[in-house]
């Protein structure tokens, strides 16, 4: 039993540290209509940034807050250089940011190295939680997960920014003629998007481990909380991801937890085709 | 020279080296060579079943490996555990490929773009975790390595793959044979059907054409192709394994086929033979040379996205309006 409890509670810290790189993915395709092979790989640079700082400063607070703006930055030049210049081709969008991918990967390899490294928590203690001993730093995890989701809406509803930001994916066209500087809409977003996903690589960091292919396991899981939340649907994607995760943790206590991907697999592509636009549609509006 | 010469003599001289390949390539590099022209030939059929989806009905599909790795795991699986002769593995590989391509079709070509993509990709990763847990079966990790049966046996006399040659002439015979197919596919009535489904699936279901069926059909051909890849793959390299089903293999088939020009029967060839060959000369002599392959796609998507084939035709083109112009002016 308290190993069942153990696992769902992972599974709950994971799935909001999920939810926060799937929203990255999902404003993303929202705004700016393209699917993102390479997010996994940006959540993958996170950890890999976040490590650094580690080896740099010796610090690893000042991670979470250097590394999502370093995160922006790549956002707008990887916006500027690859995803400007295809938005005319979205149909190819995958295949650039596929190339993409392979380049992050690469480029990671070459500076950090193909050896994965763990890095030791900040926080050591843990935490007597009914009756199991749980590390106090999943639990701080989990709120800065929180914390970000909620900074995230709240930048989306209370500010003229994110005001724009939602009018220009209502309607690209008469927000341009409102005034809306569309063009520079899209850049905030991707700087957003990757900035979130590098957020999630500094608070997951110390959980996982920091290696250049930690991005091809994160991938699928977003997708996953993005297609079940429904494309675009930013409240959907957070309650997929806490969701699956919380599952995926209850069903790997008593299997092999690849029996549990398979199984949110298949629970995806039943999403895919029976409702395309995720299972809290008409929840919402 | 005519556009349908440049044509005619590119294909009768891709067809001379590929014949004489086994003895031309250890002349002049290193017979080495010989079997990285049979993969080229191999992998090129699953970049070429990207390139009937995505050129010719205009679908993406980013999980073609699905069907390459059935393919493979049908042969391996049907010589060890069933002891299947070399045909009988053979064809058990392609019919389960191809069987796997109408169940995932039917469910998958009920979407398009974006989601039909996405959908493909999932399919293909629930086979992936699948082959990768079910060990007693596929082997997991490690794959599953098998011995050829021999395809004849006279007596004491036996026709086997481990003769090189004999190995490379099958190869050849039957990628030739799924090009002759594919050729004959898209030049007959229903590769007509193919392109009106890609230009405007709305006109199409007006004048009367079943547009499911006909995407069903092509996802079903395209798995089919994909399947014999698979098949030969694991005659070829000896054994299956799970990671040929990753999706990662699936972008690589769809690079090689956009690299190489979608909506061209040959471009996958072109696409894939440059990629693999850049590979096999570059990764000795730098270690991060999947950088220039990243750098290579996002360049082709964004200044050629109809690929090499695609700017060969507009080329082609080009000089033909100029001779005939030519033509039209002259005395």
């Amino acid at each position: 039993m308290d190993l069942v409890f153990a696992l769902a509670l992972n599974g709950i810290v994971w799935g909001l540290i999920i939810a926060l790189i799937a929203l990255g993915l999902s404003i993303i395709f929202g705004l700016l209509d393209i699917i993102n092979i390479a997010h996994g790989d940006f959540f993958m640079v996170g950890t890999v940034l976040a490590w650094t700082v580690l080896q740099t400063t010796g610090n690893y607070w000042l991670a979470f807050l250097l590394v999502p703006i370093i995160g922006f930055g790549l956002g707008l030049l990887i916006n500027h250089a690859v995803i400007q210049p295809i938005k005319n081709a979205a149909a190819l969008s995958i295949v650039a940011t596929f190339g993409l991918s392979i380049i992050l990967q690469e480029s990671v390899r070459a500076t950090y190295g193909a050896a994965p490294n763990r890095l030791v928590a900040p926080i050591q203690e843990t935490l007597l939680l009914f009756g199991i001993q749980y590390e106090v730093y999943r639990i701080f995890a989990a709120a800065i997960a929180i914390f970000a989701i909620c900074l995230f809406f709240g930048f989306l509803h209370k500010t003229k920014l994110g005001t724009w930001m939602r009018a220009v994916r209502f309607d690209p066209e008469i927000a341009t003629a409102m005034g809306i500087p569309a063009h520079r809409i899209y850049m905030v977003t991707f700087g957003i998007g990757f900035a979130m996903a590098a957020l999630g690589g500094v608070v997951a960091a110390p959980i996982t481990t920091v290696d250049f292919q930690g991005g091809i396991d994160i991938l699928p899981f977003c997708f996953m909380a993005v297609i079940i939340g429904g494309l675009g649907n930013l409240e959907g994607t957070v309650a997929a991801a806490v969701l699956l995760a919380f599952v995926e943790g209850i069903i790997t206590s008593f299997t092999d937890p690849t029996i549990a991907r398979i199984g949110s697999l298949i629970f995806m592509s039943a999403v895919l085709i029976v409702r395309p636009h995720g299972i809290f549609v008409g929840a919402t509006r | 020279m005519r556009v349908t010469d440049t044509y005619k003599y590119g294909s009768w001289s891709l067809v001379l080296f590929t014949l004489t390949a086994p003895w031309v390539l250890p002349l002049l590099v290193d017979s080495f060579w010989v079997d990285i022209y049979s993969e080229i030939l191999i992998w090129s059929l699953l970049a070429a079943s990207v390139n009937l989806l995505l050129g010719y009905v205009g679908l993406l599909s980013f999980g073609q490996a699905l069907f390459f790795g059935f393919g493979m795991y049908g042969v391996a699986i049907g010589v060890v555990k069933f002891d299947l002769g070399f045909w009988s593995a053979f064809i058990f590989g392609i019919s389960l490929a191809t069987a796997m391509a109408a169940i995932a079709g039917s469910l998958a070509v009920r979407l398009t773009w974006h989601y039909f993509a996405i959908i493909t990709v999932v399919f293909s990763l629930i086979f992936y975790f699948t082959a990768l847990s079910w060990k007693p079966i596929t082997g997991g990790d490690d794959g599953l390595p098998f011995t050829i049966p021999p395809i004849i046996s006279f007596g004491e006399y036996k026709l086997t793959m481990t003769n090189a040659n004999f190995q490379y002439f099958f190869i050849v015979t039957i990628v030739g044979a799924c090009y002759w197919l594919m050729y004959r596919v898209i030049n007959s009535p229903l590769g007509r059907a193919f392109v009106t489904v890609r230009e405007n699936d709305a006109r199409a279901a007006l004048i009367g054409l079943n547009v499911y069926l006909i995407r069903l059909t092509a996802f079903i051909f395209a798995g089919f192709i994909a399947g014999v890849a698979g098949a030969l793959f694991a005659l070829f390299g000896r054994y299956a394994s799970a990671s040929y089903m990753f999706y990662h293999v699936s972008g690589e088939a769809v690079v090689w086929a956009i690299i190489g020009g979608v909506g061209t029967l040959f471009g996958p060839i072109v696409g894939t033979g440059l990629m693999i060959v850049l590979r096999e000369e570059l990764s000795s002599v730098w270690d991060h040379y999947l950088l220039l392959v990243g750098v290579a796609v996002i360049l082709t998507v964004i200044f050629a996205p109809r690929g090499i084939g695609g700017a060969f035709k507009v080329l082609a083109e080009k000089i033909a309006r100029q001779q005939f112009s030519r033509k039209e002016s002259g005395p």
